[in-house]
């Protein structure tokens, strides 16, 4: 019984999904049933668009900005969280998780006024920011539970037998926590790229691509915003396999550089 | 030794403190003083298309005056509550699904997967649904069972319910999930033979203990839905209008800030009441752990069972 009811919920998560991609590759541009033929025109329609294309390249600068910036600032967030006493390790977790209590709407008017106050133009790089801003909290949440296990002894072990500082870090924290890294990286690429409440706000003349896809929205329903939400899909979805290729790839490596050095020893 | 130790662990703190700053700084720059700017905004005064940083309460008089502002927050409410209720309500079942009968993680995975299919995609397929000329109507129609498109399908409040409930399902999931993981199979085994029905373990188990997860499922939800703007400007249409388009509008097509700024901070007064309620509410029925579950540190309590 619960079984079936899961199954119901799947297909609910699903099926619009699979009507937006199926109807991606309709021949006609009506988008009801029966389904009269297959066709990527809407594909050929979408590449010949320069401001599509251009949406395209600007989202891709702004994630991939924006989730390189969110991965240094959240990595030192995790790690200062796990060295800080109880009261400022509060501090610290309240105030990185807040602005995503609050709905976009707020951070995107309160960025707004920033942005006009200080005579800032809005441009690639305040929406940078502002995406910066937001998947800070997504990043250090889905870091922090990793980071808590870290034995932050191995530091002071490496540190004892003469490591800098800087060598302890590059040479056993990053290489234990980098998987978590890339995790988080990932997510805030895909949260990054597919933001609009507070990036509508923010957005200058160079527009992204969900900013693209809304103006489409807004006008007309044709295919072409079909077209252009399977590019986004797919595209999020290779950055994903991307991801647990390099991981796999790179605990495969591990464990052969370990049995090694074992073979060695 | 002590010495050494408390030395460690001072410059442990310090480093703390070092690497905190750069993220601190940037939160404070972009989150903090924005927030601020935001709440002193609300005072200024919008006079002949120019905006005057002075002191009013005009722009709070204003919008608690306006008809249309007390009905889009009502309507914004009411979205946002059905969301939440919907979309929490849907997800227990999965998560529990998840947390005590099956072993795999395919099914997370899967519900994840969909996560990432963007925002905007979604409503764009609840429109090709729902729409005059949508899926449902048309087969309704073809079918004979109707014979113009029920209208009330698109452009409306239920129009936006759905999509959202649809957006936010997977987030309540993985909030439902994390709060059920702290319920161990033992708590079960010792309700029901303690003779619990089934009903009691919900209601005096796995209630009092994953509540926070419970509460912050709905209202997460909630709060996201009721201060959408998006959903609501393109498939709510008059009757689905919302305060957070209202004040999205004041912001980039009129911009008045003072007005948009005064309406946001009410609405965010509202959402403060709204949590503080649910809580409170969650308290009443006991399904929260109060006093009850803890008499001996309330005496009285106790005393007067």
């Amino acid at each position: 019984m619960l079984r079936i009811y899961v199954w119901g919920y799947l297909a609910f998560l699903a099926f619009p999904i699979l009507i937006i991609t199926l109807f991606a590759f309709h021949a006609s541009p009506a988008l009801t049933f029966p389904f009269e033929g297959v066709s990527l025109r809407w594909f050929a329609d979408l590449w010949a668009d320069p401001n599509f294309v251009s949406a395209f390249k600007n989202s891709v600068i702004v994630a991939t900005v924006a989730s390189i910036l969110t991965s240094i600032l959240g990595t030192m967030v995790a790690l200062a969280l796990i060295r800080l006493s109880p009261k400022p390790r509060a501090a610290l977790s309240f105030i990185s998780f807040a602005p995503i209590a609050l709905p976009g709407l707020f951070i995107g008017a309160s960025l707004l006024v920033l942005f006009d106050r200080l005579g800032i133009y809005r441009s690639l790089v305040t929406v940078i920011l502002a995406h910066t801003l937001f998947c800070l909290p997504f990043f250090v949440e889905a870091v922090r539970s990793r980071v808590a296990y870290f034995d932050l002894d191995l530091e002071l072990a490496a540190r004892d037998l003469g490591a800098t500082r800087w060598q302890a870090f590059r040479l056993v924290t990053l290489p234990l926590l980098l998987p978590t890294i890339i995790g988080g990286a990932i997510l805030s690429f895909a949260l990054s790229f597919d933001e609009i409440i507070i990036t509508v706000f923010v957005v200058g003349e160079q527009s992204t691509l969900p900013f693209y896809i809304l103006s489409l929205l807004r006008r007309t329903v044709t295919p072409l915003i079909n077209a252009a939400s399977v590019l986004a899909i797919i595209f999020t979805l290779l950055v994903l396999m991307l991801a647990g290729t390099v991981l796999w790839w790179q605990a495969r490596r591990e464990k052969s550089a370990r049995i090694g050095e074992g073979v060695v020893g | 030794m002590e010495k050494l130790k408390a030395a460690f662990a001072d410059r442990r703190e310090r480093s703390g403190f070092l690497l905190a700053a750069p993220a601190f700084l940037f939160l404070v720059a972009l989150f903090i003083v924005p927030s601020f700017l935001l709440f002193i905004a609300s005072f200024w005064q919008f006079d002949n298309a120019t905006i005057v940083p002075t002191f009013t309460l005009s722009n709070y008089l204003e919008a608690l005056s306006r008809r249309a502002v007390l009905y889009s927050t009502l309507t914004a409410l009411k979205i946002g509550f059905w969301s939440g209720l919907i979309s929490t309500v849907l997800s227990f079942p999965v998560a529990w699904y998840i947390a005590f009968k099956t072993r795999s993680n395919v099914l997370l995975y899967l519900v994840l997967l969909s996560w990432f299919s963007s925002y905007l995609v979604r409503i764009f397929a609840w429109r090709t649904i729902l729409g005059t000329q949508g899926i449902i109507n048309s087969a309704l129609m073809s079918a004979g069972l109707i014979d113009k498109p029920l209208e009330f399908l698109i452009f409306s409040p239920l129009a936006v319910i759905v999509t959202l409930v649809h957006i936010f399902v997977p987030f309540t999931l993985l909030l439902l999930l994390s709060a059920l993981r702290n319920v161990t199979p033992d708590h079960l085994d010792a309700c029901r033979d303690l003779g619990g029905t089934r009903f009691d373990i919900l209601r005096k188990v796995v209630f009092p203990i994953a509540y926070k997860g419970i509460i912050g499922s709905f209202l997460f939800t909630f709060i996201l839905s009721a201060g959408d703007f998006i959903t609501p400007q393109l498939l709510g249409g008059r009757s689905g209008m919302t305060v957070g388009f209202m004040i999205s509008n004041e912001f980039r097509v009129s911009g008045n800030w003072p007005a948009g700024a005064a309406m946001a901070i009410l609405l965010l007064i509202v959402f403060l009441a709204a949590s503080a309620l649910t809580t409170r509410l969650f308290r009443l029925l006991r399904l929260a752990p109060g006093v009850r579950y803890h008499p001996l540190q309330n005496p009285a309590s106790a005393s007067r069972r």
